[in-house]
């Protein structure tokens, strides 16, 4: 241990329970953190950072426990500290900021005594300088001192998470931990808050470690990092070593599911460049070295166009005193058979409120929409089923989206039963067919599980294959894969554009990703407030931006290679 | 590839900073205004309730067919012929109804608002308000001081629990408390009754005051009035205690699971800060419904208890008022009900908005 070193952790194994049926979040973890280092810690959901972090901070809560090893901050060993000994070393020690920022807040009280009570908890402000020194650490995160009058739910979520990275800096911390600070924002607030914390951290020259799933962001500001995978650190080195000659597989893995979605040639594991594969005219099943997800099987003849002509849809004003909000404004495309189509923004684009006009979901102020000769918004009660069973949604969380307290058979079969003359054993024969489409396999098996038994992209399997139940003719797609871990995107995305492809399914893709969106989508609309800002064919948009929207929102993507 | 590995974009950020989106909408004097717009909605509300009540106290008993009188009349009419001067005494008594709907709507009105309910059949000739406002002192001493404090003591014990689950604090509160209300009132009352009243001869068994005492405000009446509500009150606090510490308890655990609960442990703020200012702070407003709802109750008495005690609050007024068909004595309690619940209700939402700041907006 070095004099700059500010943490040391020794061989730390975290457990969750104890005895024969603990799992062990945390094994063999080792490393040291020098004094004024930013260091990346990456890994996917499960593999055990968030524990590390939150042992790393003292807040291991049983059922975590720390089996073994120590945690050395400044010579002294957290795990063995007592409570009060632990509170008193978070002044001067290590601060935490926690990924959900937006709720870290206290709704029942203002910013200002948020302040306050970490003063008046350390004592390490005179109390006539409280509202002073509030005031000053506000300012260091960009934000202006009338805050300090708001509740939290005054504010925007952004702001929200700024004031809680200045209430841990508050504690004048030698290590700040940040557990994904940005996961839960919009994806241009989320560009300018690790900006932030950047900027941050090179002028206050604490320590910091940034725990995220999303090695972009982490190779972008860190000068280290680490990767974890099941409960270990499979890889430490400098940034730009992980980036050019990463060690292990598991690093490759991570890295190769990154691309900038400007290049002129962007290809993912599964993923051949869209253009070249065009000029081939193969399927991506072809040409990929991974097997199609689906069989090939004839088109139906009935195939439709949505065409959606003037969309306007209007809210009314969220308080008294404000006005409207247009949420979709003058918006007109052309879904053909078989085509895909993005649709990107960032969030309040009004993306998924044209995905709930189309469905019918909700009613338009004015504009129409169109399946083949169907007028959407003039469906009657009755008639909704005979354009859900041709239209189908794909939703963004697949933890919410399935009832936890059902089968995956039970799931399937109801849409089986409901748009299809199928009962019995052939409508389970259905539901096992569905589920080998979507790649679940063995069928029998997955059908007896129940959502909590599936990983999140198994889950998100399932309500793609919820969706395929009526066999229908369009899927809308609103950010199917944005929950996923990164190594599971890929598969989800080469499911959805085989689907397309060999089935002839049209698809809209509502997304803020712009990579996934090159990946699946030909042609692609940007939204800003509710108006197309800038269409065009997807790859030709992404290289050639036109609009300033555009451009922020590529700009907004970590990106590891811009790096190197 | 550049030496700036470190941090490519930090300098970027600068001229961006807080860009984003929600600006900061109103001003400091903004705030007053919408607290006042917030409770004159509120008080609105309330007129607007309040009116609807009463007038449909008004028009309830006109929809049933016929009157008081006629009843009474037809009752007679059973055991033989009723004379012209039977029938205009007993209309005289009950009073029959003069005018059309309008007019009678406006002297009803009036009533109201004079405190006019007439005079009662049962405890002829006192009127109604005399015995209203002779009663309602004993239960709102009794059941709205005891609904007070089981609310205090269980919401204390309840954030106690929840901070300490798992430990004896926890467990011994909650078993003992769901335990004891799990006995009907009027049991737990008798088995009071029965020992401490009767076999170890502790407290007096019936009465709000001893035979010999006359109702004033001396010490020794109060004292006398003291001990003459325990036992009763003793039967609701045992009964409604388990309630409110159940709720709390509840609340609270799934606010400490919360995230400003972790991030205040985090920032090393003190237990007893994160478990009161944070945690009980929010865990409180869900029951401060159930709160305003019990409170509205307590003028309608706690009628099995008053009944087995012989306590003479507004609940023994009611039950006398329905088994002897008491009309004015009925209307006047229910309307005084109604009246209770809603004057609850509105001061539960003022307190409310003065909490939760998110009510406000």
């Amino acid at each position: 241990m070095t004099d700059t070193t500010v943490l040391e952790v020794v061989d730390l194994d975290v457990d969750y329970g104890t005895g024969g049926g603990a799992t062990h979040a945390v094994r063999n973890v080792s490393f040291q953190l020098a004094q004024g280092e930013f260091v990346g810690l990456v890994g996917e959901s499960g593999s055990g950072k968030s524990t590390l972090g939150f042992a790393i901070a003292g807040l291991s809560k049983p059922p975590a426990v720390i089996a073994k090893g120590r945690i050395l901050f400044d010579g002294k060993d957290i795990a063995s500290m007592s409570a009060e000994e632990l509170r008193e070393q978070r002044h001067g020690g290590v601060a935490m900021v926690l990924q959900s920022g937006m709720n870290a807040l206290n709704p029942v009280r203002t910013i200002r005594n948020h302040f306050r009570d970490i003063f008046e908890a350390h004592g390490h402000v005179e109390k006539s300088e409280w509202d002073a020194r509030a005031a000053e650490m506000v300012g260091k995160v960009e934000l202006p001192p009338q805050v300090l009058a708001r509740y939290p739910g005054e504010l925007s979520g952004g702001m929200r998470q700024r004031i809680s990275i200045a209430l841990a800096l508050s504690l004048e911390p030698q290590l700040m931990v940040f557990d994904e600070p940005t996961t839960a924002l919009d994806v241009l607030v989320q560009h300018a808050v690790m900006d932030t914390i950047i900027e941050l951290q090179r002028r206050e020259n604490f320590t910091a470690l940034l725990i995220s799933h999303d090695l972009g962001i982490v190779l972008e500001s860190a000068q280290r990092v680490m990767v974890m995978h099941e409960g270990q650190i499979v890889e430490d080195a400098p940034a730009h070593d992980v980036l050019r000659k990463p060690k292990d597989e598991y690093t490759k893995m991570l890295l190769s599911h990154y691309a900038d979605p400007r290049g002129k040639v962007v290809e993912l594991p599964g993923f051949e460049d869209r253009a070249e594969r065009s000029k081939k005219g193969a399927s991506r099943a072809a040409t990929a070295a991974h097997p199609p997800t689906v069989s090939p099987r004839e088109r139906r003849r009935d195939q439709k166009s949505i065409v959606v002509e003037n969309l306007v849809k209007v809210y009314p004003p969220p308080r008294r005193g404000e006005s409207e909000v247009r949420a979709v404004d003058d918006v007109s495309f052309t879904l053909e058979p078989g085509a895909s189509l993005a649709l990107v923004g960032a969030s309040g684009s009004g993306k998924s409120t044209i995905a709930k006009l189309i469905t019918a979901v909700e009613k338009s102020t004015s504009g129409s929409v169109h399946f083949g000769n169907l007028d959407v918004a003039k469906l009657r009660r009755g008639q909704f089923r005979s354009l859900h069973r041709d239209v189908q949604m794909v939703f963004q969380d697949p933890y919410a989206a399935l009832n936890p307290l059902h089968t995956v058979e039970y799931t399937l079969t109801r849409p089986v039963v409901n748009f299809t003359k199928l009962r019995g054993q052939d409508a389970r024969r259905r539901v096992l067919e569905l589920l080998d489409t979507v790649g679940l396999s063995p069928v029998e098996e997955f059908a007896a599980k129940l959502p909590h038994q599936l990983s999140g992209g198994q889950r998100q399997r399932v309500v793609i294959a919820r969706a395929l139940a009526s066999d229908p003719q369009v899927i809308i797609a609103d950010e199917p894969v944005s929950m996923l871990d990164v190594s599971l995107r890929a598969g989800v995305l080469a499911l959805l554009e085989d689907l397309r492809e060999q089935w002839g399914v049209s698809m809209l893709y509502i997304t803020h990703d712009l990579l996934s969106a090159r990946l699946v989508t030909d042609n692609i609309m940007v939204l800003n407030h509710g108006k197309v800002v800038e269409r065009g064919e997807t790859a030709e948009v992404l290289q050639h931006p036109k609009d300033e929207y555009t451009v922020r929102l590529l700009d907004a993507i970590p990106n590891p290679r811009k790096v190197a | 590839m550049t030496s700036t590995t470190a941090a490519p974009r930090g300098v970027e950020g600068k001229s961006r900073s807080v860009a984003e989106d929600v600006p900061l909408r109103t001003q400091g004097s903004g705030r007053a205004a919408r607290n006042a717009l917030y409770i004159l909605r509120k008080l609105g509300l309330f007129v607007l309730t309040l009116w609807a009540a009463v007038t449909v106290n008004f028009i309830l008993p006109r929809l049933m067919p016929g009157t008081p009188a006629d009843a009474a009349l037809a009752k007679l009419a059973q055991n033989g012929p009723v004379s012209d001067a039977t029938k205009a005494a007993i209309e005289a008594q009950l009073g029959v109804p003069t005018g059309n709907i309008f007019e009678q709507y406006v002297t009803y009105l009036h009533q109201v608002i004079t405190l006019d309910f007439g005079v009662s059949y049962t405890f002829y000739p006192q009127t109604v308000s005399e015995l209203v406002s002779t009663a309602l002192p004993y239960t709102l001493v009794l059941v709205g001081v005891v609904t007070i404090i089981a609310f205090i003591l269980g919401t204390l014990l309840g954030v106690l629990a929840a901070w300490k689950r798992g430990t004896w604090l926890d467990t011994l509160p909650t078993l003992s408390g769901s335990f004891a209300s799990a006995f009907p009132y009027f049991w737990t009352a008798l088995l009071l009754l029965f020992f401490a009243g009767y076999v170890w001869r502790l407290f007096p068994t019936s009465g709000a005051y001893g035979p010999t005492a006359t109702p004033n405000l001396s010490f020794g009446f109060l004292g006398d009035a003291l001990y003459h509500a325990f036992l009763p009150a003793l039967t609701i606090l045992i009964t409604s205690l388990g309630g409110w510490i159940l709720g709390m308890r509840n609340t609270m655990i799934s606010t400490i699971g919360d995230d400003y609960v972790t991030f205040a442990e985090a920032n090393g703020l003190k237990p007893r800060v994160v478990a009161l200012r944070y945690a009980a702070r929010n865990a409180i407003l869900p029951n401060l419904t159930s709160f305003g709802l019990a409170l509205g109750g307590v003028v309608g008495g706690s009628i099995l208890v008053e009944r087995v005690f012989g306590y003479p609050g507004v609940g023994y007024l009611l039950f006398n008022a329905v088994t002897n068909q008491d009309y004015p004595l009925m209307q006047a309690l229910f309307l005084m009900i109604t009246l209770s619940v809603l004057v609850a209700n509105f001061l539960v939402d003022i307190l409310y908005g003065v909490l939760d700041p998110r009510t406000r907006r």
